[in-house]
């Protein structure tokens, strides 16, 4: 008899995602994990815009990584235009992405993905038992915040970082504000990666390559090339390993290298800049007891963990060493050209392309998120996943299904959900 | 408004959207875990997985109707609450991705998801070109103060108002340089404040994302903007980047702007808005 599942709307993630199974004896006969999301189609809507408004506008494809928008979306201009930022810049876009991956890091690992695996619907259902985790959480996540806020003036959509430069620099005390409340987070990210080592994770192993940025001499975040099943590639040949395409069932387009599946987000970066992390991380991930690389999905929590620390120890390095001094936005010489950014953000690497033409304006545009890179795999891990689950009871099941899902960390740049599952 | 005898039942929910404002709610470090404790929370299936869905007395409603799926939360969320909030920028003015409307169709065109039924684009529009809308929260995303602020006055009987003195008024009191003098783009002067002018505050031009106020001289904001130097093309896109929609007067304008795709969208406008 052939069994059928279907979540509709799978809850603790960011966007609406749906998944169709269908089990006949013992066989995954059919597999389909889509993105419902509405479509807004933000690369048409830039079309005819100004250069120096695609990061205003794509800025709200997600309001968790609205600074990774942003960044990207600049790089990708400034290529373009052949602008090249100063030191102080790209090291304040480094301290803005950071921020981020602190905040969306604290906030997926306890809003989203604990209360699985500590047996609670929600977080905030935990809030009378497991008080102390979930005030680190708020802790982590109010650092994060302000962070981005200080430097961007907002903590979601952030303004001041432009082309070229930023539009009200941070003073060098706000820097220091801004350390002083990191340092604060040292003990609270160990006790994190604690939690996260001590829970159980279902053992299973994913065939796609994990792909990331590698720098030559750090953790990447901005720069470095892209290291893709053994080599590592230009960014702006992008489109020549990068393959874009569609399915009828999803509104989200699939992505695979040279016809394979991959996946991006922590685990990726962990795994190939393992040696790159800061002392403390190390120590940490020594701690773990896993070995890396881990072809286990599920472990993307354990890299969460682990690089919250390596991000804490790598801001207070950067607010240390900067020196903030007035500085004008770099001249721009606007000129058509084609630019291409990618970046490390919290779920993986973003791809942003524009082409401009004499006049400055926008006539081309593609944006790659990490969450579209990573669909194809999410989908083809639950059909490998599942026959190894097929005694559980139904909801044991789905719930195994859905924390798969989850510690991807997917965000399909939105949300909805109530679970409803249809039992055939 | 009186004061409520229980707990009040209370759902966020979010159709198309990119859950800024569901996480400016969380977002609230210092006091979400108390304001949970003075409501009574139902439903609010970004962080929650048991939602129950009969009734609330408010639903908090992120995002915009993009697709048939999103009409359909939508409907169903108004039929099951008193009041319904429209939550930040997209639920109240379609935001961005409703700006499609004064872009060009070929521009977008070929990107339409068309192959499923159900998923299939309806032209996107904000909350109440399709049900009633009882409050507003203006913002993209509100200042996540403000959300608890409303949170704090439903919950002791306040009825909450919105801010309808421009941008300018705040930005002034924060001692910031006027941007407009600087030859910058910013149309603060037409947009509803209530944000602490958090953008100019960080050097950067309003885009208008709360919405135009009551009495605002549209005329002259385009005056002003032209006096600066700026075309029709680019004040155009400027004024209907986020609240297209929302702006009274703005079809008068753009017939004068031959440049731009007329607008091909039901204008439900200002009365709707300012109730």
């Amino acid at each position: 008899m052939a069994r059928t599942i279907t979540l509709n709307h799978i809850t603790k993630i960011e966007g609406h995602a749906k998944l169709t199974l269908s089990i006949e004896k013992n066989k995954v006969n059919r597999c389909e994990l889509s993105s419902t999301e509405g479509s807004r189609y933000f690369e048409g809507l830039v079309l005819g815009r100004k250069y120096y408004e695609a990061h205003e506008m794509t800025s709200r494809i997600c309001g968790i990584c609205s600074c990774a928008h942003v960044v990207a979306a600049i790089s990708a201009i400034e290529n373009a235009l052949g602008c090249k930022p100063s030191k102080q810049t790209k090291t304040l876009r480094e301290l803005l992405t950071l921020g981020e991956r602190i905040r969306s890091h604290a906030t997926h690992l306890y809003f989203l993905a604990l209360p699985d695996y500590l047996g609670y619907e929600s977080a905030l259902a935990m809030a009378s038992k497991h008080k102390e985790k979930l005030e680190r959480a708020l802790l982590i996540m109010k650092v994060g915040n302000e962070m981005i806020k200080l430097l961007g003036s907002r903590d979601i959509h952030p303004v001041s970082a432009t082309i070229g430069g930023w539009l009200k620099l941070p003073s060098q005390e706000t820097i220091n504000y801004i350390k002083e409340n990191l340092i604060k987070l040292k003990e609270p990210a160990i006790k994190t990666a604690e939690l996260f080592f001590s829970l159980n994770y279902p053992s299973f192993s994913t065939e796609g390559y994990f792909c990331s940025l590698k720098d030559k001499d750090k953790y990447a975040v901005l720069d470095g090339k892209f290291f893709a099943g053994g080599t590592e590639k230009a960014k702006e040949d992008y489109l020549s390993f990068i393959e874009e395409y569609s399915v009828p069932y999803s509104t989200a387009n699939f992505v695979r290298i040279a016809g394979k599946r991959y996946s991006v987000g922590a685990l990726a970066r962990i795994n190939n800049n393992q040696d790159k992390v800061s002392i403390n991380a190390k120590k940490m991930l020594k701690k773990s007891g896993i070995k890396f690389p881990s072809l286990n999905p599920f472990h993307n929590n354990i890299a969460q963990a682990v690089e919250l620390i390596h991000c804490i120890d790598e801001a207070i390095k950067i607010c240390e060493e900067i020196e903030i001094k007035p500085e004008q936005l770099s001249k721009i010489k606007v000129a058509a050209g084609r630019g291409v950014g990618a970046i490390e953000v919290p779920r993986g690497t973003l791809w942003h392309e524009y082409t401009l033409n004499n006049k400055g304006i926008i006539t081309q545009a593609n944006i790659i998120t990490p969450t579209a890179q990573n669909l194809l795999n999410i989908q083809e891990d639950i059909k490998s996943y599942v026959p190894s689950i097929f005694d559980k009871k139904k909801e044991d099941l789905i719930m195994d299904i859905e924390k798969l899902i989850r510690s991807y960390d997917p965000c399909f740049s939105c949300s909805a959900h109530f679970l409803e599952v249809n039992w055939i | 408004m009186i004061k409520p005898k229980q707990k009040l039942k209370v759902g966020f929910y979010g159709i198309t959207g990119c859950a800024g404002c569901l996480l400016s709610v969380i977002f609230n470090e210092d006091e979400i875990l108390n304001i949970i404790d003075i409501i009574d929370l139902k439903a609010f299936p970004f962080v929650k997985e048991v939602n129950i869905d009969e009734k609330f007395d408010y639903i908090f409603m992120e995002g915009l109707v993009a697709d048939n799926e999103n009409l359909e939360t939508l409907k169903k969320a108004r039929k099951n609450t008193r009041f319904l909030v429209s939550l930040g920028a997209c639920a109240s003015t379609g935001c961005v991705p409703a700006y499609r409307h004064y872009t060009l169709k070929e521009n977008y065109e070929h990107l339409l998801f068309k192959k499923q039924k159900e998923l299939q684009d309806v032209s996107p529009t904000p909350i109440d070109s399709h049900v009633k809308v009882d409050y507003y929260i203006p913002g993209c995303p509100p200042d996540k103060k403000e959300i608890l602020t409303f949170i704090k006055k439903i919950v002791i009987g306040i009825e909450p108002k919105p801010y309808e003195s421009p941008v300018c008024v705040e930005c002034r009191k924060n001692g910031n340089a006027c941007l407009l003098d600087q030859g910058k783009p910013c149309i603060g002067p037409i947009t509803a404040g209530g944000c602490n002018a958090v953008c100019i505050n960080g050097g950067f031009e309003c885009w208008g994302c709360r919405g135009p106020t009551k009495d605002m001289n549209l005329d002259l904001m385009v005056k002003m903007l032209k006096d600066r130097g700026f075309d029709e093309k680019f004040i155009s896109d400027r004024l209907t980047t986020f609240v297209g929609l929302k702006m009274p007067m703005i079809e008068k304008f753009l017939e004068s702007n031959s440049k731009s795709a007329k607008l091909d969208t039901k204008f439900s406008g200002r009365k709707n808005y300012f109730k």
